[in-house]
C-alpha cells in the first residue's frame, strides 16, 4: 500500500539523506524530503499555548510550521540525526519536542497509561536513522515509547551503515 | 555541603514548574545546613556561568521536566557544550518531573539520566522521579503548597544524606501504574471535570477555539 512518508534531515552535510534518496528511488510510497538543517527551528519553550491558548498552533513563528503541516498528512516520519551522549542530538530532539500541537490538552487512558488525546486522525509512525556513536538499545526504547505517546508504531532505529534496511521499512 | 542546581526547563523562570520545585527543594536543603546556587538554563545568558559552576564544583543537580520521553532539547544543547571533567569525583543528581502522573511514564527519561554522568566523567548520584506536576502552573496558593511541600522534605533529606540513592527517594515517585478501579475513576474525571477545567483555563488564557480544533486538517 502506498504511504505518505516524511523524511526530516537534521545533519548539515546531508550525506545520509542523499543516500536514502538514491536507495529509495522506485519505492511505491510518496516521500517528502525536508532538509531541516537549512531551516530555522528553535527549541520548544514549554509555553503550552498549543494546548490552551491557540490549539494546534505553535506560538514560535519559525520554520517548524512547515513540518507540522506535513506531519498531519503523513503516515510515517523518519528523522535523520547526529548523536549526543548515545542519544539524538539537540536539533533532532527539538523536532520531537515541538510536535506537541499534534496532541490536545485532553487526557485518556490507553493500554493502562495516561495519554493525551490525539488532535488528528492520522497515525504518524516513527523511524530514526543516526550517525555517530548511538546507543542502539536506548534509542530503540526511546523510539518505542515516543510512538506510544502519539498513538503510532516505532518503525525502527538504524545506524547510518544500515540505511538499506531503513529503506526496506519505508 | 554545597550544590550547584541547574534548572533544565526551557520554560521561562516566571512560569517554570521546575523552578517552583527547585525553590521548595532548596528550602529543605537550607534547613539541613547545606547551601546551593541556581542557574536557569532557559536564559542562555546564564550558560557561561552555569558551565563555570559545572567545572568548579563536585555536586551538580539538574532539575528538569520530561520532554518526549527524555530531556528537553534545550538542556541537551547546553550539555553538548560541556567538556568531560578532567578529574573524577563529581557526582550528578537529577530531579525529573512530568505532567503524567504514573512513575512508569518517566523511566525512559530516567534511564538516559543514569547514562549521562559517565559521558562527562562524572558519577551518578540518583534521580528523584515524580509526575503529576502539570497542575503547578494552574494551581492556587493552597494547592501549590500541598504539591510542593513534599519536595521541601526531600531537599532536607538530600541535604543530610547527599544522595537520592535511598528508600525515601524511591518511594517519592508514587505508583508505577494506576490500578484498574482508579483508572476507571480518573477516565471519568478526564471526560468530565478535567475537560471543563482545561476549557476554563483556556478561556482565561484568551482561547477562542475548541481545544480539540484541527487547524491543519485541510
Amino acid at each position: 500500500m502506498s504511504k505518505n512518508i516524511l523524511v526530516i534531515n537534521t545533519i548539515p552535510n546531508g550525506e545520509i539523506m542523499a543516500k536514502l534518496k538514491e536507495l529509495s528511488a522506485g519505492t511505491q510510497s510518496y516521500i517528502d524530503w525536508v532538509d531541516a538543517s537549512t531551516l530555522h527551528i528553535s527549541h520548544c519553550i514549554g509555553c503550552n499555548h498549543c494546548w490552551l491558548k491557540n490549539p494546534g498552533i505553535c506560538t514560535i513563528k519559525d520554520d517548524y510550521e512547515i513540518l507540522l503541516k506535513k506531519m498531519v498528512h503523513s503516515d510515517a516520519m523518519w528523522v535523520i540525526s547526529e548523536t549526543s551522549f548515545g542519544f539524538l542530538s539537540h536539533p533532532a530532539k527539538n523536532i520531537f519536542d515541538r510536535i506537541m500541537p499534534l496532541v490536545t490538552m485532553y487526557l485518556h487512558f490507553k493500554d493502562g497509561e495516561m495519554r493525551h488525546v490525539m488532535r488528528y486522525k492520522n497515525k504518524l509512525d516513527i523511524g530514526i536513522i543516526y550517525s555517530g556513536e548511538g546507543n542502539q538499545e536506548y534509542l530503540e526504547r526511546w523510539c518505542k515509547r515516543t510512538a506510544i505517546n502519539f498513538g503510532s508504531k516505532p518503525i525502527g532505529v538504524f545506524s547510518e551503515d544500515r540505511v538499506e534496511e531503513a529503506v526496506s521499512c519505508m | 555541603m554545597h550544590v550547584v542546581i541547574m534548572n533544565g526547563s526551557p520554560r521561562i523562570k516566571k512560569y517554570s514548574n521546575t523552578d517552583k520545585i527547585i525553590e521548595a527543594f532548596g528550602k529543605g536543603l537550607i534547613k539541613s545546613g547545606a547551601t546551593y546556587e541556581l542557574y536557569t538554563l532557559s536564559d542562555k545568558k546564564e550558560w557561561d556561568a552555569a558551565r563555570q559552576a559545572y567545572y568548579s564544583h563536585t555536586r551538580i543537580l539538574i532539575a528538569l521536566p520530561l520532554y518526549v520521553e527524555c530531556i528537553p532539547g534545550l538542556l541537551l544543547e547546553f550539555l553538548e557544550t560541556l567538556h568531560k571533567k578532567e578529574e573524577a569525583g563529581t557526582e550528578m543528581y537529577f530531579i525529573l518531573q512530568s505532567g503524567f502522573a504514573e512513575g512508569c511514564q518517566l523511566r525512559c527519561g530516567e534511564e538516559f539520566l543514569k547514562m549521562l554522568p559517565k559521558e562527562l566523567n562524572c558519577s551518578y548520584g540518583g534521580c528523584l522521579v515524580k509526575g503529576d506536576n502539570f497542575g503547578i502552573r494552574i494551581a492556587d496558593d493552597k494547592q501549590l503548597d500541598r504539591i510542593l511541600a513534599p519536595y521541601e522534605k526531600m531537599g532536607e533529606l538530600f541535604g543530610i544524606n547527599g544522595t537520592f540513592d535511598n528508600e525515601e527517594s524511591g518511594e517519592f515517585t508514587g505508583p508505577e501504574r494506576f490500578s484498574l478501579p482508579l483508572r476507571i475513576m480518573l477516565a471519568f474525571i478526564f471526560k468530565t471535570f478535567a475537560r471543563k477545567r482545561f476549557d476554563d483555563v483556556a478561556k482565561g488564557w484568551g482561547c477562542i477555539r475548541p481545544l480539540d480544533d484541527r487547524p491543519y486538517a485541510q
